[in-house]
């Protein structure tokens, strides 16, 4: 019995709902090796940083599977929002995007696109309650994807897996500076489906040295 | 559906060939099936012998080595960076691979799938071209056509927005009349004059019954053999024409057509059904019509030198020849034409030298005008291939003398040969480091002195001797008595006969210089000097080539031909077996020639140093796919001149 049964909806699950939970019954086998896995790097870009006031201007993702980034599975999505276009719009450029759809054509998309993949993400946390924010009117709460938030690997892997992180200046692992660090070049800052892409370099780097770390399994990786 | 991701993989991707030639539609497709892969240190991609994976790659960065794993031992075959494509064969064939890509930095790989790519090849010509001339990392491992890497970077070069000036760029925009005025033998002097007037042309082919060109009159004819001759107009042509008459055939092609009106110093060149004059008239061209055509010519520029015995002139027209020797080399001119102009030019400019030289000394050495003598030219101009200004190498040759007029010859010719030099250098050629000059009384010598001289080489082939051979075996007769200079070649030849371990000593010598396979990143680059990070094309790559063919063809015992690639070309008929590699040899000979001039033209220079960071990706690619027939032919030499065992 999974933890969803007992949150009682108050409005009948949709058809999409149900079958994005259905993918989700199964966990994924703690041995199955990295290069078996698969993730969805994302990005979101939103009218500001409180999630409660703010909302998502536009959603970028790609898929890694086999340990390769398939840029054949990227995509960018722009939801409507009813918040009046706020200030990081205005520094982003997206002021009067035309290709917007409807939340729940936006969620729909989301939750199909993910399926059971595990989601990556730099400051997940952030993307993931922008996210659930959305989520909420259509009877669910969170995500229950298995997600790793590449600033948590990068620091694991430099300090070892029981690193102080207030003791670590954080200045160090933003996406720039890690970008920077790894060797990535930096030109699409700031769009949604740019940064993804960012991170799913550095996720990709990441992974192979985590693997000479002798991190080699699911459960080895997501701990 | 084009997003941030895509678009950021297809502008990477658009940077660099053959993705370079795609149209934005293609482009995005191939981007949007992109795989990317991320190597460390020390893995492979994929190994020699393994089935071919249903992806090409192209790196995004980092450092991949091409090695083959050989009884050998591993041989390093290629260093690919940044935008080098490679791993084609799965594209190409679906073969094994033949090489194992090893990563040496950290690597980020795009793969790109085959099926996407299978279909643009099949549409994009220049994209199939790419493949096709070989400029795929690890391609050349299998010896690329050449003759499609000159073909790929004419055509690659169009779309440079590079319009400078493109003479002979369309053959086909040089006008030529097909209403040829003609008349009959027989027609009356005056009668073929006017209608030369009425039609304002200024020559007029004289036909038979059939329309078969007997002879030609010109302007030029009507002045000097009918009016300054005092011949009457009511005589017949046929006594004043010029016969019988050089034909071509219309379809020869415009270089070829040119040439023969250089060479034979046509002003108008008839042009007939088959190309003999056993077959109609059917065009004239004139030097006119190339002149308007092209602007600049060697017709013009040969014609210039040769009327004037002004040294100041002549360099001005020197000058103006390099001008035209760029546009011939960027717009991929064949390199034939190229050269045969570029030697006529610095042979006629030799001649007037003489001549200038010779008009001076006249009056303190008149015994000395009838002595015979002939004057050579050495090393590339003696193969014809000097296409720029670069060193002098040339000496002079005289017949034997009587006792008495011994010391006399020597001052004469002496002083010929120093004031043929000073010519020579000041219309801008540079002089010979190691003083292989007319200039040097050592190689001013009488035809039994030359003889010993060769015969010493032969004989007692020191390191010392091989250097000179290799200047010298290159001679060729520029002015003066050709005889001479074949009576030394005769020489020459009995003494290989009678001496024929020369050859092997020869062949060691042409050994010296292996090809530039170790690349790092490419190129192996001077270490140390002034040209430091360089490649120097003459020694690594052109000198090899040079030693080869003429050892080979003193092996064929092979007279007359000089030129590095004419060589390889007679060899390739000599030998039907080697045809192919002789063939690609004397292709790569023309591109580095090619390439060597136009890095001299750019940078001001000899040429010789090339820096390969200052060439496209093309053209490094071009240039590497030259360096192949060396290493072959090397090997045929190794084991045809038992070197393996020469060299216990």
């Amino acid at each position: 019995m999974s933890w969803w049964e007992f949150w009682k909806p108050k409005t009948e699950r949709l058809d999409f709902i149900r079958d994005f939970l259905e993918v989700n019954q199964d966990p994924i086998p703690s041995i199955r090796t990295i290069s078996q896995l698969k993730f969805t790097v994302l990005d979101t870009e939103t009218t500001g940083l409180e999630p409660a006031k703010d909302s998502i201007l536009s959603f970028g993702a790609v898929k890694i599977s086999d340990l390769k980034i398939q840029i054949s599975t990227a995509v960018e999505w722009y939801p409507k929002s009813a918040h009046s276009i706020g200030k990081a719009a205005q520094i982003h450029g997206l002021v009067g995007i035309s290709n917007q759809i409807s939340i729940e054509e936006f969620i729909k998309k989301v939750l199909s696109y993910l399926g059971n993949s595990i989601i990556v993400g730099h400051h997940i946390g952030f993307d993931l309650e922008m996210i659930g924010k959305l989520l909420k009117p259509f009877g669910l709460e969170q995500l229950p994807n298995p997600m790793i938030d590449t600033l948590d690997l990068a620091i694991r892997l430099e300090h070892g897996p029981r690193a102080d992180q207030r003791r670590i200046s954080m200045g160090a692992y933003s996406l720039d500076e890690l970008c920077k660090r790894y060797g990535i070049d930096r030109d699409d800052r700031h769009t949604a489906g740019g940064d993804a892409f960012l991170t799913a370099q550095l996720f990709i780097r990441l992974l192979k040295l985590a693997e000479k770390k002798g991190i080699r399994t699911y459960k080895e990786l997501i701990r | 559906m084009s997003n941030v991701i895509v678009n950021r993989v297809a502008e990477f991707l658009k940077r660099f060939p053959p993705f370079s030639f795609l149209g934005k539609e293609d482009l995005t497709r191939v981007a949007q099936s992109v795989e990317i892969q991320f190597l460390e240190k020390g893995e492979m991609l994929f190994r020699q012998g393994e089935a071919a994976r249903p992806h090409f790659f192209i790196l995004k960065e980092g450092l991949i080595q091409l090695v083959e794993n050989s009884p050998k031992g591993e041989q390093i075959r290629e260093v690919c960076d940044e935008g080098d494509v490679f791993g084609v064969l799965a594209l190409l064939g679906k073969r094994p691979y033949v090489l194992t890509s090893k990563v040496i930095e950290n690597s980020l790989i795009y793969a790109i799938p085959v099926a996407v790519f299978e279909k643009i090849l099949e549409e994009n010509s220049r994209v199939a071209l790419f493949f096709a001339a070989g400029f795929a990392a690890g391609q050349v491992v299998v010896r690329q056509d050449l003759s499609q890497g000159q073909k790929a970077r004419g055509e690659f070069k169009k779309d440079s927005g590079d319009h400078s000036l493109l003479i002979f760029s369309d053959q086909s925009a040089v006008i030529f009349s097909e209403k040829v005025v003609c008349c009959s033998p027989d027609t009356a002097i005056q009668s073929a004059a006017k209608e030369m007037a009425q039609a304002q042309v200024s020559s007029i082919v004289i036909c038979d019954e059939n329309k078969f060109p007997v002879g030609i009159l010109t302007d030029k004819d009507l002045r000097t053999r009918v009016l300054a001759a005092g011949i009457s107009p009511e005589n017949p042509v046929s006594q004043v024409m010029t016969s019988p008459v050089i034909t071509r055939n219309k379809q020869d092609g415009f270089s070829n057509l040119y040439l023969t009106m250089i060479r034979h110093r046509l002003h108008h060149l008839v042009l007939t059904e088959d190309g003999s004059d056993q077959s109609a008239v059917c065009g004239i061209i004139s030097d006119h019509d190339v002149f308007l055509s092209m602007g600049n010519s060697p017709a013009v520029l040969i014609h210039a030198l040769m009327n004037t015995l002004e040294v100041v002139e002549m360099r001005k027209i020197r000058d103006r020849a390099e001008q035209m020797l760029g546009y011939y080399l960027e717009n991929e001119v064949s390199m034939e034409f190229v050269a045969s102009v570029m030697t006529e030019i610095n042979d006629v400019i030799i001649r007037q030298a003489l001549e200038i030289v010779k008009d001076q000394l006249k009056a303190v050495y008149p015994e000395m005008m009838g002595i015979r003598f002939c004057f050579l030219s050495m090393g590339s101009e003696g193969r014809a291939e000097q296409l720029l200004r670069t060193d002098l190498d040339n000496a002079i040759l005289y017949e034997d003398v009587a006792q008495n007029l011994k010391s006399r010859a020597v001052e004469y010719f002496q002083k010929l040969g120093e004031g043929v030099v000073e010519v020579l250098l000041a219309c801008g050629f540079d002089p010979c480091p190691g003083k292989i000059m007319a200039s040097n009384p050592e190689w001013v010598q009488p035809l039994t002195v030359w003889k010993s001289y060769f015969t010493e080489w032969i004989l007692h082939p020191s390191p010392e001797a091989l250097m000179k051979v290799s200047i010298f075996f290159d001679f060729r007769s520029v002015a003066g008595s050709k005889a001479l200079a074949e009576e030394l070649s005769a020489h020459i030849y009995q003494e290989i006969g009678k001496k024929q371990v020369f050859l092997n000593f020869l062949a060691l010598n042409a050994m010296k210089n292996p090809p530039p396979l170790g690349f790092f990143r490419d190129f192996v680059l001077e270490r140390s000097g002034e040209n430091r990070d360089q490649f120097d094309i003459k020694l690594r790559a052109m000198l090899p080539l040079t030693d080869l063919a003429r050892l080979l063809v003193l092996s064929h015992q092979i007279v007359g031909i000089n030129n590095t690639f004419r060589r390889f070309e007679k060899l390739a008929e000599l030998e039907p077996a080697n045809a192919e590699l002789f063939s690609q040899a004397g292709k790569a000979y023309e591109i580095l020639m090619r390439m060597r001039a136009l890095e001299g033209m750019q940078s001001k220079s000899n040429g010789r140093f090339i820096k390969p960071r200052s060439l496209g990706k093309l053209q490094r690619q071009l240039l590497k796919n030259a360096f192949v027939p060396i290493s072959e032919l090397q090997e045929i030499v190794n084991i045809r001149f038992q070197l393996d065992y020469f060299r216990r």
